[in-house]
């Protein structure tokens, strides 16, 4: 079936099978690889976009679900510049990134906390990726790095 | 072979329109979280899915009167970021908090937790412990069940094939209640219910138990409140003691439910250890916030 929807700011129509996933619409039918698929079941969070705003796991959405809805993938996320925006550059400063499978989802994840709370403390960091599985890092660096762009953003609207 | 085709209606009259077409096997969908797994497992399981996820009135969560009612497709986002949930029925908004991770709290629904009738779902105990009803439309008609009536086993409710639950409501609990949903895991997200406890009470003015409520998940197939429990504390000072006694009754009537299984060596102790502490959440948390009543 035809499937018209807004990928990263920009309008997309795809032809699928209603059985398939966004993830695999995403990677397979757009070539958008950034978003990478893990367990495949919704437990892993490697999937992760932003579906009208909120977090969801791709691997879980029909593709037909987006019809007429707004995606952003870690493709969507990106500096003024082009190159990594202050989250991605702060993933890199504090040493959150080591085999980046689940970066791409991290990232999401952190924006779409960001959003909605401007000022997380640690624990509501904790609770935000808690969808998201890392095997690398331990997780205190992805915590760290999202702690420290909330600060610098809003440090940043203090001073606009 | 064909897979199964996909439909979106706006409003629930389309949807049980989609639903009760003759000669096609059709399907809601809401959440997704687990539909898309069977489907992936089976694209054949039906002809068609019907997406009710997108429709207004089963977003919906107001006040009508003493009561909240609450549409069936309202995610677990939606519903424990609600001021009027968080007011009226902490519980609740306690459960849905506990669901899965962010993710799937953003795409899950509480109809869906619902229909699923697991019996680890989160949702269940809370609403067991409100007394929610359950709002059910078919084609021939709607009508109402009790939450813990609705539930028959896992994977089986008592809605009708091409019928839709669309909402739920409860009566809002009196001044001066309190409630609370524990659960155990094994850890803090996307962790199924190893065993969860919903309670909900309050004190009469001379600090004796005026009304309580106890529900449990993942401790028997059904849904039920667990009333020689309650009854025990009715009018009485509550104390370590009386909740023990209480806790004691829980387990007792769960294993008269399930039998001695193999999991019973932690449930029972556990049980008993998550009623206590319920008990002493609902009856004791000094400087707790006390639900705005009725």
């Amino acid at each position: 079936m035809k499937i018209d929807f807004t990928l990263n700011g920009a309008s997309v129509s795809v032809e699928a099978p209603a059985s398939t996933s966004l993830l695999n619409v995403l990677r397979d039918n757009l070539g958008l690889t950034g978003t990478k698929q893990g367990c495949g079941i919704g437990e892993c969070g490697a999937c992760s976009v932003l579906l009208d705003g909120r977090l969801v796991n791709s691997c879980l959405v029909l593709a037909p679900q987006v019809g007429g809805r707004e995606v952003v993938t870690i493709e969507g996320v990106r500096g003024l510049e082009g190159g990594a925006n202050d989250l991605q550059q702060a993933f890199i400063d504090c040493g959150a990134v080591q085999c980046g499978y689940c970066t791409p989802g991290m990232v999401l994840a952190g924006e779409a906390l960001l959003a909605s709370n401007p000022q997380p403390s640690r624990q509501q960091i904790r609770e935000a990726i808690a969808g998201n599985l890392c095997r690398c890092t331990g997780y205190q660096q992805i915590v760290d790095a999202i702690e420290a762009t909330a600060r610098r953003r809003r440090a940043k609207v203090g001073h606009d | 072979m064909v897979e199964f085709q996909y439909v979106r209606p706006n409003n629930v009259d389309g949807a049980l329109a989609w639903l009760n077409e003759p000669g096609v096997k059709s399907r809601p969908l809401a959440g997704s979280t687990d539909m898309a797994i069977l489907l992936r497992a089976d694209p054949h399981l039906c002809d068609r899915v019907v997406d009710i996820s997108l429709i207004p009135e089963l977003h919906r969560i107001e006040r009508r009167d003493d009561q909240v009612i609450i549409g069936a497709a309202a995610t677990f986002s939606e519903v424990l970021e609600n001021p009027l949930v968080q007011q009226t029925a902490p519980l609740l908004a306690q459960a849905c908090r506990q669901v899965g991770a962010v993710q799937i709290r953003n795409m899950g629904t509480l109809g869906g937790n619902v229909c699923n009738a697991a019996a680890c779902a989160d949702s269940l105990p809370a609403l067991v412990c409100l007394d929610a009803l359950a709002h059910v439309r078919a084609a021939d008609g709607e009508r109402d069940w009790s939450v813990s009536e609705l539930i028959l086993s896992p994977n089986h409710t008592l809605v009708p094939p091409g019928g839709l639950l669309v909402s739920f409501r409860y009566r809002i609990p009196l001044p001066g209640s309190r409630s609370v949903f524990l659960k155990l895991g094994r850890r803090n997200a996307l962790a199924i219910s190893r065993l969860t406890v919903a309670a909900l009470g309050r004190l009469d003015e001379q600090g004796r138990v005026a009304e309580v409520r106890i529900a449990a998940g993942a401790a028997s197939p059904r849904f039920n409140r667990f009333k020689a429990a309650e009854d025990s504390l009715i009018g009485r000072l509550p104390t370590a003691e009386l909740y023990q006694d209480a806790a004691h009754r829980v387990a007792e009537e769960m294993i008269h439910i399930t039998g001695r299984r193999w999991s019973t060596e932690f449930k029972e102790p556990a049980l008993e250890a998550l009623v206590c502490r319920a008990l002493a959440l609902v009856f004791e948390t000094p400087g707790s916030e006390l639900q705005e009543g009725a």
